[in-house]
């Protein structure tokens, strides 16, 4: 896509012997460059990226990110914008990476006396070897595609490149039986005018739980930017992980995320994905139904503005039997801005007894904003419960007038519908903090 | 300046489509509590509507004056503010957010300023007292689930935070059970004061037994085409509304 490229074969070894990495990691990321390398970027022609353009994405035309050893920092000398959201948050520990550089890290003894991880991918490659190993490319890999995506193997493009080149990122380990409630928290800094690549591993032993919450910060504004992120979630029996990706860059970046999860049995997962920042950013989100039992709610939220452009596709993989999966994705669309979600519930032959919906719901604030929503069944079993649905609606005239009618300005009115909108997604979010800083965000933004 | 609302020779159609309002004439002074009644379909609620300014009718001609300021051009906010309330036939349901906020953020529009915690409560508690109901209702989101009954005291509920100049009550008792209509007529007559109007538009007499007007006007096809005390009231519910069908007919 540009004449000279930044990334070449020989950027992949100089990143992992500057890392120190084993050769099995140096092999992996090898395997996934000649993946990179070998497929085209997903076009408009591609089915899962037939409404979002991204040939203005300067995948190989900006530096890679790379660490460099950097001391760690004092909380005083943090991002404000980090600080402010540490203030806010009321987590029980955190991890602050600025860039690709883990700067500082605040965790309670009680965790880590009990071996709770929450630490760099690299430390932990050191520290924790057999859990890292065990577990990293498990979810997200070159050959994760599921469904018809099979026949489409550009779709593994951008996640190749991201298990190629990732320059950093985050490991959370909850030894067997080992629960927690109140949140840790990574917030990752981006300074922009380059191609961060971060990978983040969450490894949830049986009958654990554990509450993580993933923050992507930048400058409002910044020159063209790239951010790639993978997040692995690898859930024991009966483990419960509530995990939350909320997505505030600025201006400029354009962000591609994929998660998985693996469900074993019994296991239980709430998801949250926030997509509010960014220029052009796409989530793919996918949980896979592994062992009987399993549960995954799947929450999505966003709000887009300008000229800005989000996708998000979601997979509710099921292969185990009894298994249930809720998929809520809302979102509201002002200005010119895009917004698109695709979902896929597929059912494997042994996936009996699932219980599986998809909803997708949007509202528009703008004639010139538009919404896509493509909502998908697979099913390859019979004694299932599956729903879907999907609509898209301009603000309700009336609503808007009975507000307006007792003295509220038009912006008053319309946040206040915005947050009645998404309110049945915000309800269920519990981290009360966290509740309050998304809302915060909608707020200002309805007000732009 | 009057201290009036007044309706100049208004016209109004509802967007593309056919005409409603056909030339009314109505004068509400500061003081007097006015009914508007008339059969189904003689544009009652749409005038109501239109004094607040729903986006949905288009005007062709006339004139809304409050306190002697044409509103014609200004938004539905802007009409608050001026002092004018709709208490909406079917309220509508918002959920997210809870009354209580809506009520505060809605008083400091109104105000056009920060209105003090205690200041807020204490307007909130004393119409709670008149309209004997209690706090829970605040938590709840606005209209969000409301019986019928409960949404439309929660519209007297907001009359009574926000102290209008002029309010507009559309079909407040229809539905009501005789308990209710008491209590939201409570409510409206506490309002009343030399510096507070009401128009209270209705189908049926009962209302006009608690909340005593002082003119009543007949709506028929879009005009007002009489007006009178507290008895004409009385002789539309016991002879109905053909006669003044009949004054429509004749041009009278």
């Amino acid at each position: 896509m540009e004449l000279t490229s930044t990334l070449s074969r020989d950027l992949v070894l100089e990143v992992s012997k500057k890392l120190n990495e084993p050769q099995w990691l140096l092999e992996q990321r090898l395997a996934a460059w000649e993946t990179f390398a070998k497929l085209p970027y997903p076009t408009t022609r591609t089915e899962e990226w037939k409404y979002t353009d991204i040939t203005e994405v300067p995948f190989e035309g900006l530096p890679l990110e790379e660490p460099t050893d950097v001391p760690l920092r004092t909380r005083e000398e943090l991002p404000e914008a980090v600080q402010a959201r540490i203030a806010q948050a009321d987590l029980a520990g955190f991890v602050v990476f600025v860039g690709p550089q883990l700067v500082y890290a605040e965790l309670p003894e009680e965790l880590t006396r009990q071996g709770v991880v929450l630490t760099s991918l690299h430390e932990a490659l050191k520290s924790h070897p057999k859990q890292v190993q065990g577990a990293l490319f498990k979810t997200v890999n070159a050959s994760d595609l599921v469904g018809s995506q099979k026949n489409r193997p550009e779709n593994s493009k951008i996640p190749a490149l991201g298990s190629a080149l990732f320059t950093h990122g985050v490991f959370l380990y909850v030894p067997q039986g080992v629960e927690f409630s109140k949140p840790l928290g990574v917030f990752k800094y981006l300074g922009g005018n380059a191609l961060s690549v971060g990978r983040t591993l969450i490894v949830s032993e049986a009958n654990s739980q554990a509450v993580y919450i993933e923050e992507y910060i930048s400058p409002t504004k910044v020159p063209a930017s790239v951010n790639l992120s993978a997040t692995e979630l690898v859930l024991g029996s009966g483990a419960r992980v509530r995990h939350a990706h909320i997505q505030t860059l600025g201006e400029g970046f354009y962000h591609f995320h994929r998660q998985r999860a693996h469900l074993g049995r019994d296991a239980t997962l709430n998801d949250l994905v926030v997509n509010m920042g960014a220029t052009i950013s796409r989530a793919e989100v996918q949980s896979q139904m592994l062992g009987a039992g399993s549960y995954s709610e799947m929450l999505g939220l966003y709000f887009t503005a300008g000229n800005q452009h989000v996708d998000h596709y979601t997979l509710q993989h099921h292969v185990a039997d009894h298994a249930y999966s809720d998929v809520l994705y809302k979102g509201a669309a002002k200005d010119r801005s895009r917004t698109v979600y695709a979902g896929l519930i597929k059912l494997e032959p042994g996936a009996q007894k699932t219980d599986a919906y998809q909803t997708n719901r949007n509202l528009l604030l703008s004639p010139d904003a538009r919404a896509d929503s493509v909502p998908q069944l697979e099913i390859g079993a019979n004694d299932v419960k599956c729903s879907h649905g999907s609509s898209t609606a301009p603000v309700d005239a009336m609503q808007l007038f009975y507000l307006m009618s007792r003295g509220l300005p038009r912006h008053v009115g319309q946040q206040i519908l915005v947050k009645a909108h998404l309110a049945d997604v915000l309800t269920r979010i519990p981290i009360e903090p966290l509740r309050q800083h998304i809302e915060g965000i909608i707020e200002e933004k309805v007000k732009l | 300046m009057a201290n009036q609302l007044e309706i100049r020779n208004l016209y109004a159609s509802i967007e593309g489509g056919e005409q409603i309002l056909k030339g009314v004439n109505l004068v509400v002074p500061r003081g007097q509590v006015h009914a508007i009644m008339g059969p189904n379909g003689a544009g009652k609620s749409t005038l109501g509507k239109i004094i607040a300014g729903d986006p949905s009718y288009t005007i062709e001609k006339g004139e809304i004056l409050v306190d002697g300021e044409n509103i014609m051009e200004m938004e539905p906010d802007e009409r608050a503010r001026k002092g004018l309330f709709l208490a909406f036939q079917y309220p509508v349901e918002v959920p997210g957010v809870t009354n209580a906020n809506f009520l505060r953020l809605a008083l400091q529009a109104r105000k056009g300023e920060e209105v003090s915690v205690m200041e807020f409560y204490n307007k909130l508690q004393k119409a709670l007292e008149v309209l004997e109901w209690d706090e829970s209702i605040l938590t709840r989101y606005l209209n969000d689930g409301f019986s019928g009954g409960e949404k439309k005291r929660n519209e007297i509920l907001q009359l009574m935070v926000l102290e209008p100049t002029y309010a507009i009550l559309d079909e407040t008792d229809s539905g009501l059970d005789i308990d209710a209509l008491k209590v939201v007529a409570k409510g409206v007559n506490a309002m009343r004061s030399p510096n507070f109007a009401a128009l209270i538009i209705t189908h049926y007499q009962r209302l006009l037994n608690y909340i005593i007007p002082d003119v009543v006007h007949v709506m028929v096809d879009g005009r007002i085409v009489t007006s009178g005390g507290p008895e004409l009231a009385l002789k539309l519910e016991a002879e109905g509304y053909e006669w003044v069908k009949e004054l429509v007919v004749t041009g009278s």
